[in-house]
């Protein structure tokens, strides 16, 4: 059966090129949900069943940190692994966002390859 | 010029990998601040021990191809999807430079992409700062990507 993912990114050009990525990628995703910040995301976990979260972290309202660190404390969502996929790859921001839950992070710019082998591990 | 390698590599490298462009540098130079005409501009502040700013400078038809290759669709005019795919273009360069300069990740912010355009325009140049802007072409077309840096004593 298909997985639902959901991304995460407040540049609609970047949703775009990661939702092709992902079809690219060679993992069977049935679903691609979009939000375009942490609270939209929050509400889309809220009423869709999600496999995994892809987030980016720069974005205005709610920014990634700040979504993982809501989305830690909400029961139902919480376990829903979450990978950073933003410019932001330094070695302190990735280590505070697998402090707040963060199962991986990949780098912009990506290949497909490089997806498949992040969320496959997940998956 | 220091930092030119920087910026050939990491435009080369995001080109090839996210548009499928191959995109051939030209000789660095200190672009003061000279008039930019029908022209888009990605911005991204920095902001930290290291201030400055980095920037892609396209013109209209640059601009336009690169956000049709970005998307895989047909672009007519420099709208909200154009601005968007330059901005994201200049927010990628400026974290591979980040990467670079600040390997641990903490020491300089980088501000949310904002992209400016219009038929006759200038970007300045930051008081002070060592600067570099490095040409590019790619099928006939050319663009520019500018890295302006002051470091804090």
């Amino acid at each position: 059966m298909g997985k639902t993912v959901l991304i995460v990114d407040d540049s609609n050009t970047m949703r775009k090129i990661v939702s092709r990525a992902l079809r690219q990628a060679g993992i069977d995703f049935s679903t691609i949900l979009e939000a375009g910040d942490g609270q939209e995301a929050l509400e889309v976990l809220g009423s869709n069943n999600v496999d995994v979260v892809l987030s980016d972290i720069n974005m205005p309202n709610m920014n990634g940190l700040e979504f993982l660190k809501a989305k830690a404390e909400d029961a139902a969502i919480k376990d829903i692994p979450v990978v950073m996929i933003s410019t932001e790859t330094g070695a302190d921001i990735i280590d505070e966002a697998k402090s707040y839950g963060a199962k991986g992070a990949i780098k912009k710019p990506f290949t497909p390859d490089l997806i498949n082998e992040t969320l496959g591990a997940l998956l | 010029m220091e930092y030119a390698q920087d910026i050939i590599d990491s435009t080369q490298d995001i080109f090839s990998s996210m548009i499928m462009l191959d995109v051939t540098p030209g000789e660095p130079f200190l672009r003061n601040d000279d008039k930019l005409v029908n022209s888009i501009s990605g911005i991204i502040g920095l902001a930290g021990n290291t201030k400055g700013m980095l920037a892609i400078h396209m013109t209209n038809e640059a601009a336009l191809a690169v956000t049709a290759a970005f998307l895989g669709m047909e672009v007519e005019e420099i709208d909200e999807d154009v601005r968007d795919a330059i901005g994201e273009l200049a927010n990628m360069l400026a974290g591979s430079i980040k990467s670079i300069l600040d390997p641990g990740g903490s020491d300089i912010k980088l501000s949310m992409p904002s992209a400016i355009y219009g038929e006759d325009y200038t970007v300045d140049c930051l008081a002070g700062a060592h600067s570099v802007t490095v040409p590019f072409t790619f099928d006939g077309l050319g663009f520019m990507v500018e890295l302006q840096l002051r470091k804090e004593s």
